[in-house]
């Protein structure tokens, strides 16, 4: 008995370490593949205030809409097809579903609509599919893929129509939905934006002074050591500890250095790859720039409830649902990535 | 800029850790009767120890976990524990059902072997 307590469900870290001067490094690809990301948070050290050409990339993230009740065969509309889905760049996701409970809906940037539904509302559809990964033996959780640019998804004919008669009358399929797109922005959406009660949000920033930071020595640090640390800092939690403390032992790895100050910006909303790409980008020319820090981490959170997290992957909850990336980048264009995913989900790339 | 060393340039390294995360983090919520009631961190600790040495008895109550950090106002605390220890704490949480002679509840808001996924907690987003 006690063995079966002393198990958890799996979790899986991915650590790698590379160089942006090498050619086949692989940073972008596996940026470019989380489509659907909530949070980035940035910490540099050695700094009070950001230069301002990233403060205004910061605030410069692009905008996204809310659309409310949105049916979802309106996807299929010949106009939004037309519009954002074939040039590619759309990021449609369901707002407010949990994944472990209700169905979500997901269109990604490359014409796939994926939709991760329980078995009633499955049958209902009666579109192919086939049984979750994570759940295949009770059945009970259907994905449905579809490739909106295949030609037997074309508008009138029979995959099309058949889809779409099973999400108008069968299934009635209604959700908040959160919409994207880049690099089109509203105008490729208008064809949805007119029909239904929509707002449009902007990434939230925010920024945060620390001081007084003691920090590890990264490039020897552990990953799992290292992880933990930036959650101290993100999370505010205290590491002046001893090990004798009665309510919390944790501490800064050894060993350690102090920072005498650090600026942590962390920016919330949909956010999409291009930006964080560009985001990237700004963060390597200001590490090239002397008397800065000698390094910065980027932290990237994807949806906890997104049907898919790196590129096609099927992603579900279980408890956490996290899909996570850490990257270190340091002075000398060496970089260290660590990829995290809970128990639902396959192994990033 | 100095030029980089070409064997620094190709050196690359992939590595997959599974299950290899030594401790488990918790977000746990207090619901308490009496609203007003107010709990220190040391008294939630101590709380939960209890809670521990009820359903594992003394082993139970020996089981190292921190209290990472405590918010009063609204009885949410982060918790630390070793992975094998995790189902033994979360379990104790489940049952502890009574403070000071008023029901009580905790609610375990989000579970994750990562500190970093607590704090990027997508539903929490609030657009209205």
């Amino acid at each position: 008995m006690s063995a079966e307590l002393d198990r958890t469900p799996r979790n899986l870290l991915l650590c790698e370490q590379s160089s942006l001067l090498d050619e086949k490094n692989r940073l972008s690809a596996q940026v470019q593949q989380l489509h659907f990301s909530y949070k980035v948070s940035v910490l540099l050290p050695e700094c009070s205030s950001a230069p301002s050409h990233l403060d205004s990339l910061l605030s410069s993230f692009s905008s996204f809409y809310l659309i409310r009740n949105l049916p979802i065969y309106e996807l299929l509309d010949k106009d939004f097809l037309q519009k954002a889905v074939y040039p590619g760049g759309v990021y449609g996701l369901s707002y407010r579903t949990r994944i472990d409970e209700d169905n979500c809906v997901a269109l990604m940037p490359n014409g796939h609509l994926c939709l991760s539904l329980d078995k009633d509302s499955f049958e209902l559809l009666g579109f192919e599919g086939k049984p979750c990964r994570f759940n295949h033996r009770s059945r009970s959780r259907f994905v449905v893929s579809i490739d909106l640019t295949d030609s037997s998804m074309a508008p009138g004919g029979r995959g099309y129509l058949r889809l779409l008669a099973g999400l108008r009358s069968r299934l009635h399929l209604h959700t908040d939905f959160l919409l994207s797109h880049h690099p089109g922005g509203r105008a490729c959406l208008q064809p949805l934006l007119l029909r239904y009660d929509w707002s449009e949000h902007t990434p939230e920033v925010s920024r945060c002074h620390l001081t007084n930071l003691s920090c590890p020595v990264l490039q020897s640090c552990d990953p799992h050591s290292l992880l933990e640390w930036l959650g101290t800092v993100d999370a505010d939690v205290s590491r002046e500890n001893s090990s004798s403390s009665f309510l919390s032992s944790l501490v800064c790895p050894d060993p350690n250095t102090t920072l005498s100050s650090a600026l942590r910006v962390s920016v919330c909303g949909l956010l999409l790859p291009p930006d964080i790409h560009r985001l990237i980008q700004e963060l390597r020319h200001y590490l090239e720039r002397p008397l800065l820090g000698s390094w910065v981490s980027l932290t990237v959170h994807g949806f906890v409830d997104s049907p898919v997290s790196w590129g096609d992957s099927e992603h579900g909850v279980l408890r956490g649902g996290e899909n996570f990336y850490t990257l270190l980048m340091f002075h000398d264009h060496s970089y260290q990535l660590h990829l995290a995913t809970g128990a639902h989900d396959t192994c990033p790339p | 800029m100095k030029p980089v060393d070409k064997k620094e340039e190709s050196s690359y390294q992939r590595v997959v850790l599974k299950n290899a995360s030594p401790y488990h983090y918790l977000k746990v919520h207090l619901v308490l009767e009496n609203e007003t009631t107010r709990l220190s961190a040391v008294e939630l600790k101590q709380f939960i120890i209890t809670g521990l040495k009820n359903l594992h008895g003394e082993v139970g109550a020996a089981l190292n976990f921190d209290v990472l950090k405590y918010d009063d106002d609204t009885l949410t605390a982060l918790l630390r524990v070793y992975s094998k220890g995790l189902v033994k704490l979360w379990s104790s949480l489940t049952l502890l059902g009574s403070y000071q002679n008023q029901a009580c509840a905790f609610r375990v808001l989000q579970v994750s072997p990562f500190l970093l996924a607590l704090s990027g907690n997508s539903r929490e987003l609030q657009l209205d």
